[in-house]
């Protein structure tokens, strides 16, 4: 089952005078359980499309489904809800919000659902849990190492149970250890929960681990290789 | 968790959220200290002027008040009285007669306004006992008189010498009488120490032949009761075709017009030091935002509703405010109330000043907690106000755009 669609999606910038194309008529499906590293050159449109399937940038053409809707129709508050309830987000800067714990952050996502104290706190913590951080539950992100905020990040992603996780170059600023524990903690969700992660990355590290391995040059698609 | 965010991320930055209270704080101390000084000097003169004579209401015959005549007096029954007593907020009520008098003794002569107390019921208004400076108080059956010091001193006279008077009776009747000094009093006032003599009520109704009639009925309030009110209702209680009712500001409309001349001045400095504090609380929220998009940007991406993220930033600049006000009013607070009972002293020219007006030379601070609750309201108007900038930036944001800066 296709849980993203995209369909003949374009992207136009304008800059200055001249016209980039950062999408070019991409059209992909995603299925439920996949662990997709996108790759490719700086410039050749892996954050343009992570934006686009994230409901974050609307393509200037084309279709994003998501479970068969079309979220480029949708307005900019009914794109939040649906981000908030569909989709998690792992940046490369972690982006915890720097004044709430660990535990807070992982819950603030559950707040804006609505979700009950008791709910949030008992998800909160079996999330930490499962990313190695139960220790460190009161900590605020400055008393973390990086490793330890993007595992929050991942913590905070998965969160809200988003239909998938979109990662915009998780490992960039990791050391290889904490790469290499991170990366056990999403196989580990990808393979025991069927949690769909979509990666763009530059890591080999990450390419290694993914089963789904998406090339793009110049807004293209230069090559779509399942891998396991 | 709203609220938690907020309280957290206005001490982010500790620096600058220190700078922005002490502002708010240095506004509202000195709002209060000036607002609670001018209120206080203005309430000292109308309780000098009003208060300790011609009371906050007066009810005369229609007319009077252009022709203060015996002919233009009333007589006013108990049920009147009592109904008038009855109004919330009136707190005594005085009756006189008054009538201008050619006064004499030995070569000198002057004219003067002889007012005829009841001394238990003037009391209330006036503290005869701390202004009595030499003699006895009246009795309300005898015949003798309380002159001003400053008559005493025009006719050098003294207790046990006596003054003649000559004036208008009621219906043309003539008034002439011989009354003995029993006591010098100190109005606290140059005009009324020139002018007035105090006789019983009865003494003066004999005097002018006016019997049971008086031509002022003076209406006292309570502290913080509104005399307009007051007066309003006295209207519905009498027969407003034969008197008149007057408030202190109609009967002395140049104190009024003083005090608001006065009044202006202050609350235009109050209104430079509210712009400048106000810009003070904008550049604060313009840098809390301005410096934070990028961090709105990505809580918009996770699935932050932007009227949320609103919440969030009005209240970080509720709490700055609020925390300001409070110190603050704490601080100011205790020194309104140190003067209010402990009065500002003035000296030197400043004292004759006002002396010379008719004005106690102190400055008693004014401590009603309307003034704290007035200005640290309008302090947290103008954080609310100065929030619009950020709901604009909001409400246009794409988080795109946003982390991308």
């Amino acid at each position: 089952m296709n849980v993203i669609e995209t369909k003949n999606i374009s992207k136009l910038y304008k800059q200055a005078d001249q016209e980039i194309r950062a999408l070019d008529n991409v059209t992909i499906n995603f299925k439920q359980g996949e662990f997709t590293a996108i790759v490719g050159p700086s410039g050749s449109g892996k954050t343009t499309f992570l934006n686009s399937i994230g409901g974050l940038d609307s393509p200037t053409k084309g279709q994003v489904l998501i479970d068969n809707k079309d979220i480029t129709k949708l307005n900019s508050n009914q794109l939040i809800d649906f981000r908030l309830t569909n989709i998690g987000f792992v940046f490369q800067s972690y982006n915890l919000i720097p004044v709430l714990t660990a535990k807070e952050n992982v819950e603030f996502i559950m707040l804006m659902q609505g979700a009950s104290k008791s709910k949030r706190d008992k998800r909160a913590l079996e999330l930490l849990e499962a990313v190695g951080l139960k220790e460190q539950l009161n900590r605020r992100p400055n008393q973390l190492s990086g490793g330890q905020q993007q595992r929050v990040a991942v913590a905070r992603a998965l969160a809200s149970k988003p239909k998938f996780i979109l990662a915009d170059e998780p490992t960039a600023n990791l050391d290889s250890s904490s790469t290499a524990n991170l990366l056990d903690i999403m196989s580990r969700l990808n393979e025991e929960e069927r949690m769909t992660f979509i990666f763009s990355t530059h890591d080999q590290r990450v390419i290694d681990r993914a089963n789904r391995i998406i090339t793009l040059e110049d807004g293209k698609i230069l090559s779509d290789i399942n891998v396991k | 968790m709203l609220i938690k965010i907020a309280w957290r991320n206005v001490w982010r930055n500790k620096r600058r959220s220190f700078i922005t209270i002490a502002a708010i704080f240095i506004a509202v101390f000195l709002a209060i200290l000036m607002r609670s000084l001018q209120l206080g000097m203005y309430e000292n003169m109308i309780k000098n002027v009003v208060g300790s004579f011609s009371g906050y209401v007066q009810i005369h015959s229609k007319g009077y008040w252009e022709d203060k005549n015996i002919n233009n007096s009333f007589e006013v029954s108990e049920s009147v009285l009592n109904s008038i007593n009855k109004i919330e907020g009136v707190s005594n009520i005085i009756k006189r007669v008054q009538t201008g008098v050619l006064s004499s003794n030995n070569k000198l002569s002057k004219f003067l306004y002889v007012t005829g107390i009841e001394q238990e019921a003037e009391e209330k208004l006036t503290d005869w006992n701390k202004r009595l400076i030499d003699g006895t108080l009246l009795d309300d059956n005898g015949q003798s008189i309380i002159v001003a010091k400053g008559v005493a001193k025009y006719y050098d006279a003294k207790v046990g010498d006596s003054l003649i008077f000559i004036g208008q009776g009621y219906h043309g009747m003539q008034a002439v009488g011989i009354y003995p000094i029993q006591g010098v009093i100190d109005m606290k006032n140059p005009n009324l120490n020139n002018m007035s003599v105090f006789m019983s009520l009865k003494s003066a109704q004999d005097f002018v032949s006016a019997k049971n009639r008086i031509t002022n009925l003076v209406i006292d309030k309570e502290q913080y009761f509104n005399e307009v009110k007051i007066a309003e209702k006295v209207k519905s209680k009498i027969d407003i075709q034969s008197r008149d009712v007057m408030t202190w500001k109609e009967m002395t409309p140049q104190l009024d017009q003083l005090i608001e001349a006065d009044n202006a001045g202050g609350i235009l400095i109050i209104i430079i030091l509210y712009m400048i504090v106000g810009f003070g609380i904008f550049g604060t929220v313009l840098m809390m935002t301005q410096e934070r998009l990028y961090e709105f940007g990505v809580l918009i991406s996770i699935g932050m509703k932007k009227s949320k993220l609103m919440i969030i930033l009005i209240y970080e600049t509720i709490f700055l405010t609020f925390v300001g006000v409070l110190v603050g009013f704490v601080i100011s607070w205790p020194i309104v109330n140190y003067f209010h009972y402990n009065p500002l002293k003035l000296f030197g020219a400043a004292a004759d000043q006002l002396e010379s007006a008719g004005f106690e030379p102190i400055i008693p601070f004014m401590n009603t907690y309307d003034i704290p609750l007035v200005h640290g309201f309008i302090i947290i108007l103008i954080s609310l106000i100065t929030c619009i900038y950020p709901i604009i930036i909001i409400s246009k944001l794409k988080p795109i755009k946003a982390m991308n800066r």
